[in-house]
Order: C-alpha cells, then structure tokens, then sequence
C-alpha cells in the first residue's frame, strides 16, 4: 500500500508536467492542425538560457521567467518565420519541418552550452516533506510543480474564455476564413498561439530538469509522454490532455516501481496503442470530429 | 530487342540492376581503399532501409518516426543469434532479421491500420524512444548497455584474395541491389499503384474495391522487412549491438534521408544515404583542421540535417530529388521544343512553356 | 458606395468572373441574380478579399479594397455574410456577436451596436449562451446578419441568405433590412437564388450569366417585364 501510494504521487507529479506539454501541443494543433514535434527540444533550449542565466548569479526567479518569456518568443518566431509557409500546405510538410526544428535545436543546444549533462536547480527541497513523525510522499517542489502547472492552465483558460483576446484567438482556430472577414488578424492570433503554448513548454522544462537533468535530448521522452497524453484524450480536447498525460504519468510510475524503469516508455506505447485500437480518435473526442 | 526492352519493365530493370552490381563489385576490388570500402558498405546499408522507408511514407503516405526502433529487433536478431551459435550462417541471419521485422512490421501495421497522420506519428515516435530501453532491461538476453558484439563475416577460402571488408561490402552492395530491383518493380506493379491509390484518395480507393487496411499493412510490412534486412547488416557494419546505436535520432536520420532524397524516389535514397554517411566524414575533416571542439564538431552533421530538413520544406516542397526533377524536367521540354522548330520548319512556332 | 470594375477573376484556367463591373449606391440594395455557377459567389468573395483577382478594381468610396488582406477590407466597413451562414458554431451566440467589430476602439459604442443586434433580432437575446450549433437555420441567418451589423459596416455582402428558410422569416428579415438600409446609409449587395424575393426589396439588380454581366438594371423594371424576366430569370 505504501509503495502504491509513493507511485501515484509520482504519477500525478509527473503527470502534471506531461500535462503541461500535452497542453501546449493541443493548443497548436487546435490552432494550426500541426503537431510540434519541436516542443520538447524548444523546452529545452529554453531551460539552459535559463541554467546560463542562473551560473551568471541571477536569482532564480528572475531565470524562470526569462524561461517562459524565451519560450513565448521562440514559439512566436517559429510560426512567423517557419511554419506560416507551410500552414497551408500538405501536413506531411510541417511534420518534417517542426522534426528538422527538433533535430536542429538538438545539435545547436550542445554547441552554444557544452555537451556535458549539467544540473539545474530547483527552488525548493526535493526532500519529502516529514511532518512529525509521518512521512508524507512529496516535497515541497513537487507541491510547487503541481501548483505552477495548475495555475498556468487556469490563466490560460481564463485567458482563453473570458479576455477578448482568448475570443479572437479561439475564433481563428475554430474557422480562420470567417475570422478573417470578420476583421480579425487571424496570423498574429496564430503567432501568439504558438508562442503561448511553447510558454507552456518552458515551463514543463524548467520543472523537469531537476529531476531528468539537462542535456540535448532530456526533453525526448517528456515529449514523448505528453504527446501520448494528449493522443489519448483526443488531440482537439484540451481537458482530455490533461487526463490523457496525467493517465500516463500514472501507469509510467507503476510500471516503473512494480516491473523496472527502463520499462516504463514500452508501457507508455502499449496504453497508447490500447486507447487507439479502441478510440482511434482519442477518448475524448467528441461530436464534430474533424478528419484526421 | 529494344522492343523487348521497352515492353518488359523486369527486364529492363534487371539488366540494369546487373551492371550496377558489377560496376560497384569492380570498384570495390580494384579501387576502393578499406576507408572508402566501410563507407559504401554504410551507404549500402542507409539506403536498403531509406528505400524501405521512402516507399511507405512516399508512395503510401503513412509516416514513420520509429523505423530506426525496426533497424534494431534485425539487428538484436542477428546479433543474439550469433551470441548463441556464432557460425551460423551470414545469409541465415539476414532471413532470420528479416522474419523478425516482417511480423514486427505486420504488428504495428495492423495496429496502426486505422491511425493517421499525426496519431500513427506519434506512435511511431513512440516506439523509437520506448524500445531501445528493452535490451537495457533484459540485460542478460540481450546484452543490456554493453552490447552484444558482433564478429565480421569472412569470405569463403576459394576466394582467399578478398580481404573481409571487400567480401562484407560486397555483401552489402548485392543486398542493396536486390532490394532496389524488387521495390523498383514493386512501384510500376499494381501493387505499388494501389499504395499511391490509398495515399492520394482513401475513399475513391475503397469505391474501386481496394482493401485499404491491407495495403496499409502490406506497405508496412514491406518498410519494415527493408528495415530488418540493413539492420541485420548494420550490426555486422557496427561490431557492436547496444541501445545507443538505436536512439531516436536514427529515425530522424531516416526521415531525412528520405526528405532529402524526395520522397518516394528510389534514387533519392541512395543519395540521401550517401549524404548520411559522407557528411560527418567530411565535417569531422573541416572540424579537426579548423580546430573545432569537440562538442561543435560532433554536432555539426546533425545541425546540417535540420538546417537541410527546414530549408528543403520551405523551398522543395517534394524533397531536393523533386526540386532536382522539376529542373531537368524544364530543360527537357525546352530541348524537345527546340528540336521540333528546327525539324519542322513549315510548322507554326510551338506554344510558351 | 461600392464600385467595381472590369473585375476579372480565374481558378487555373477557368474564367469565373469576366469583366464585371457594377455599382451600389449608399442607402441602397443592388441584387446580384444568376444561375448557380453564374460567378455570384465568387464576386462578394472576390469584394471581401477572400479571392485575389486576375485584374478590376473594387472602390469603397475612395479606398481601393484589392490586394488587400480580408482582415483590413472587414476593418474599412465590408461586412460579408457568407453562405451558407458563416457562424462559428463552436461560440455562444452572444461570443458571435461580440466578434463582429473587435477591432473598434469605441467599447461603449460595441456594446450599442450589440444590444441594438439583439432589438433588431428579438430571438437571439433568448438564445445568447447558446452555442452556435444548436440554433434554428433561421437563427443562424439573424445571427449572421447581426454580427455582421455590429461592426457598423458601410457596405454589407449578403450571399444567400434565403436559403434553408422559411418564406415568412425571410420577408421579415428582408423588411428589418430594407429599413436599416435607409437609416445608416448602407451599400447592401445581395446574392439571391430566389430572385422573387430579392427583386421585391432591391432598388437595382444585376444578372450574371458564365461570369458576364449579362442584365444590369432597375429592380421594378426587371421585376415588370415578363419578357425580361423569363429570359433571364425563368419566371
């Protein structure tokens, strides 16, 4: 019982950063029907500015928001400069596009900070927390992870429902044309789209890294396990993301502890390819379901 | 004769593939120095694969981010059966990977029959990332991190003269042969035109009676039987089967290739290969005399790779093999205009191209 | 006042609207009448800037509306209710409405032009948190019609707006129109199918055949002549 207990806080801490990815990647395929494979590797990149900023003696809280602004900026620039041009085109083409962002980032990260796996700090303990003579399962920074996380979707959805701004930007993802007649700059709606969901990404980096460590391809299997989150629950239902990835970071945590580690992505694959051969189109989605 | 030619595609395609052998073997007994001889066996072994590939995302349009995860149960396949009994056979192997990867490949085809686009993506980039950690696991089967090693296969004494790595190039060389001939054929076969049928137009391929999900797995099968047979013979190539030779990024390796080459092109996989494994040879040159260190240099190839992937999107739609297409397609028809001027002389001038 | 001229547009090799030229006055309607295909739609499409012209001008008073984004057309006051009803189902109605002239700095004047939406079409104040979806064709039509009004456009491209509806909500629109028309000094373009009914609110009409203005003329005129009706209209 113990034991189950410790793997699902894990599951759930975990699944709250898987979450913040599947997120993101739900918020850009709503808005541009793509997926961003670059997601990860952009979170990555954005962490070390962060981890460059940090051994330059800046406070910590000044480097994460340096992060997330890095990410709201690289995520901007990528839709304007790379991905505008292949929006309309075949998907096949923006696959291949945001795979040779992802292979580029990779290569330039090592290049610009060394190719040596460095350590990036958390801003509280990750010593379970003990209070008396009872051992509670989560540290204080897994409390804070879950929390940041937490908030960022409830400003996100705030954002989304209740500004004009998340109006026009919900508008052009769900029809860009009568958007467009309309009056609505449904391109710079997109860019912010892109860059507010790499926000998210940024912020799924910086709470990853202290546990995963920070080097060119950390981000690889986060990516992975978001993507997977977000598949599951349908990758136009942002609710079902989250449930989708925090699932996933549960079974992770499980197969991990009860079978072995190096186990835990095969049974990420076999949880996906369950849900689909079951729900191709993802669990939660429903009604208007557009061809995938 | 040429009638015959022009009639028979298997023919034509034979005889070709023929020369191609025996003007690569030549090469590699008479010309080619034990450096070179490694790296056309290395392009050999890319290409068999990128071939593989090439069809089933170009001709067939599904995409696949976990054929490097294929290259590995071939070569996990060869290389455990070698730890267990290592004389069996080179070209027993070679049909044992590819037995292996062909039920591999039919598994993920059925499961993967009803998923498209993004959804089949990212299962495969699933499975890329998820089975390289299983011989990490089952460490005492498959050798865990450290790997299994793999001996070099020796040529038969009558032919004493060849040193093991022309014989292995050789090997190679026939390998990639073979199965260039047969995907050639497969592409103008019915076969290969109901694969596109599928991929342009689903529906309109279902109204003329076409079992979709069986061409889905058929098409999958085929890649991953390609995959199987390099990566049984890429385990030769390394000496080495271990994890780190199957990361995500030989996927991605793939997938480049593949968009480089153009997609569905066969011949654009041999020079997409060719790129894969001359590049980091030549940038590795550049590095060490500019100096570079070690953490630039070793990364200058795979920033290539990305910087050729985005601009091949943004400027060749259809792969740097299209855009090459679409050129020498634009001089042909102006030689062929220019030619029916000058014959024609009573005729009226052709209309703009 | 919407000015087009020698308007000229092509898909690949085919010509869908050749040399068109007509005008719409301020605080009047012009309908735009022809058999399907005849280039109807693609001509308020073209206007809104959703199409690129072959060549032709479209002035909005004195601004030059081609090449120019759909975006900065809607913001000069081009209000295109498309066929087919251009709702975004998956926002409420009220969210629709809102939609319509975001651009605006005047907040308290939105807020007018949307309460005067609702006076303008009683049915959706009942109905404002309703999702899109699930309103009644002839909702739909009121709320396309109402977002478009929001933005205070000086110029309005109906396209269709009668179909999927019922001939008495229809006329009932038509008469709201018509009045609105007068008081704010619209341009109204109106595509119809129907053509009784457009000519029955239309000050001018304008009959496209293969692309070509085939008939430009007085609505009454063409709505008297029997001759000229079959012909062209075969009623």
């Amino acid at each position: 019982m113990r034991l189950f207990t410790i793997y699902t806080v894990d599951g759930v801490v975990n699944g709250m950063v898987y979450a913040a990815v599947a997120l993101a990647l739900v918020m850009i395929w709503r808005a541009t029907r793509i997926v961003n494979y670059a997601q990860g590797a952009m979170a990555m990149f954005t962490t070390y500015i962060a981890l460059v900023v940090i051994q330059h003696g800046v406070w910590y809280w000044f480097a994460f928001v340096i992060a997330l602004a890095a990410g709201l900026v690289l995520g901007a620039l990528t839709e304007r400069v790379l991905v505008r041009p292949v929006e309309s085109r075949p998907p096949l083409n923006a696959v291949i596009l945001s795979l040779g962002v992802l292979i580029l980032l990779e290569a330039v990260a090592p290049m610009l900070f060394g190719g040596q796996t460095q350590s990036f700090p958390a801003p509280f303990s990750r010593i379970d927390i003990t209070t008396g003579s009872t051992q509670l399962y989560v540290s204080p920074f897994d409390l804070f992870s879950v929390g940041a996380v937490l908030v960022a979707m409830v400003l996100l959805f705030l954002v989304f429902q209740r500004t004009t701004l998340g109006l026009r930007m919900r508008a052009a993802a769900f029809n860009p044309e009568i958007s467009r007649i309309l009056g609505i700059r449904v391109g710079r709606m997109l860019t912010l789209g892109w860059g507010l969901a790499a926000l998210l990404g940024a912020l799924a980096g910086v709470l990853a890294a202290p546990a995963i460590f920070l080097y060119s391809n950390n981000m690889d299997e986060v990516l992975v396990f978001g993507f997977t989150g977000a598949i599951i629950g349908g990758l136009d239902s942002p609710i079902g993301a989250v449930i989708g990835a925090l699932g996933v970071g549960l079974v992770l945590s499980y197969v991990s502890g009860y079978i072995g580690s190096d186990l835990a992505p095969l049974g990420g694959l076999v949880m996906l390819i369950a849900v689909l051969m079951v729900r191709p189109q993802g669990l939660f989605t429903f009604g208007r379901q557009r061809q995938v | 004769m040429r009638s015959l030619l022009r009639r028979s595609t298997l023919l034509r395609h034979g005889l070709f593939f023929l020369a191609l052998a025996a003007i690569l073997g030549a090469l590699t007994w008479f010309v080619f120095d034990p450096f070179t001889e490694y790296n056309v066996a290395g392009v050999a072994i890319y290409a068999i694969s990128a071939a593989g590939l090439t069809v089933l995302t170009g001709l067939n349009g599904q995409v696949s981010l976990g054929h490097g995860a294929l290259m590995m149960i071939g070569a996990y396949t060869t290389s455990v059966l070698l730890q267990w009994h290592p004389d069996l056979p080179l070209i027993l192997m070679l049909f044992a990977s590819i037995a292996t990867t062909g039920v591999a490949g039919a598994i993920i085809g059925i499961a993967g029959a009803r998923l498209r686009g993004p959804y089949l993506a990212g299962a495969t980039l699933s499975l890329a990332v998820a089975l390289p950690q299983v011989p990490t696991h089952f460490a005492s089967l498959f050798g865990g991190n450290q790997g299994i090693s793999v001996p070099t296969p020796v040529p038969p004494d009558a032919l004493a003269a060849v040193t093991p790595q022309q014989w292995f190039t050789w090997i190679c060389l026939a390998a990639a042969v073979i199965t260039f001939f047969l995907l050639a054929n497969l592409v103008r076969s019915a076969t290969g035109r109901r694969l596109q049928m599928v991929r342009d137009n689903e529906v309109a391929a279902r109204l003329a009676g076409v079992d979709v999900a069986r061409t889905q797995v058929l098409a999958f099968v085929i890649s991953a039987i390609c995959a199987g047979l390099a990566g049984s013979l890429f385990a030769y190539w390394i000496t080495l089967t271990s994890p780190t030779g199957f990361t995500l990024t030989l996927s991605l390796s793939l997938l480049t290739v593949v968009v480089i080459g153009g997609l569905g092109s066969l011949t654009g996989a041999v020079l997409g290969s060719f790129i894969i494994v001359y590049l980091p040879v030549w940038t590795g040159g550049f590095a060490s005399s500019a100096n570079l260190p070690s953490n630039v240099a070793n990364n200058v190839p795979l920033a290539i790779y990305g910087i050729v992937l985005i601009a091949a999107i943004l400027v060749f739609p259809r792969g740097i093999a299209g855009g090459v297409a679409s050129i020498s397609r634009a001089v042909a028809t102006t030689f062929r205009s220019r030619r029916q001027t000058s014959t024609l002389p009573a005729s009226p001038a052709p209309p703009a191209q | 006042m919407l000015e087009v001229s020698n308007l000229t547009v092509a898909y690949g090799g085919v010509i869908a609207l050749d040399e068109v030229s007509l005008s719409v006055p301020d605080a009047s309607i012009t309908a735009v009448l022809g058999a399907n295909g005849a280039g109807k739609t693609t001509l308020v499409r073209t206007i809104s800037g959703l199409v690129k012209p072959r060549h032709g001008s479209v002035l909005l008073g004195e601004t030059q509306l081609v090449g120019r984004t759909p975006e900065a057309i809607a913001r000069l006051g081009v209000g295109h209710v498309p066929e087919g009803h251009g709702i975004i189902s998956e926002l409420s109605v009220d969210e629709n409405l809102r939609l319509g002239g975001l651009w605006r700095r005047d907040r308290a004047d939105q807020r007018v032009a949307i309460e005067e939406a609702y006076e303008l079409f009683p049915p959706l104040l009942a109905r404002r948190a309703v999702q899109a979806a699930n309103l009644s064709g002839g909702e739909r039509q009121m709320l396309s019609i109402g977002r478009a009004l929001v933005a205070r456009p000086s110029a309005l491209l109906l396209d269709e707006p009668s179909l999927g509806l019922a001939t008495i909500l229809l006329a009932q629109i038509m008469q709201r129109l018509t009045a609105l028309v007068s008081e704010r000094k619209l341009s109204v373009l109106l595509i119809e199918q129907n053509a009784r009914s457009a000519l029955s609110v239309a000050d001018h009409a304008v009959v496209l055949s293969l692309g070509k203005v085939a008939l430009s003329d007085r609505a009454e005129r063409l709505a008297g002549d029997d001759a000229l009706r079959h012909a062209y209209l075969g009623f």
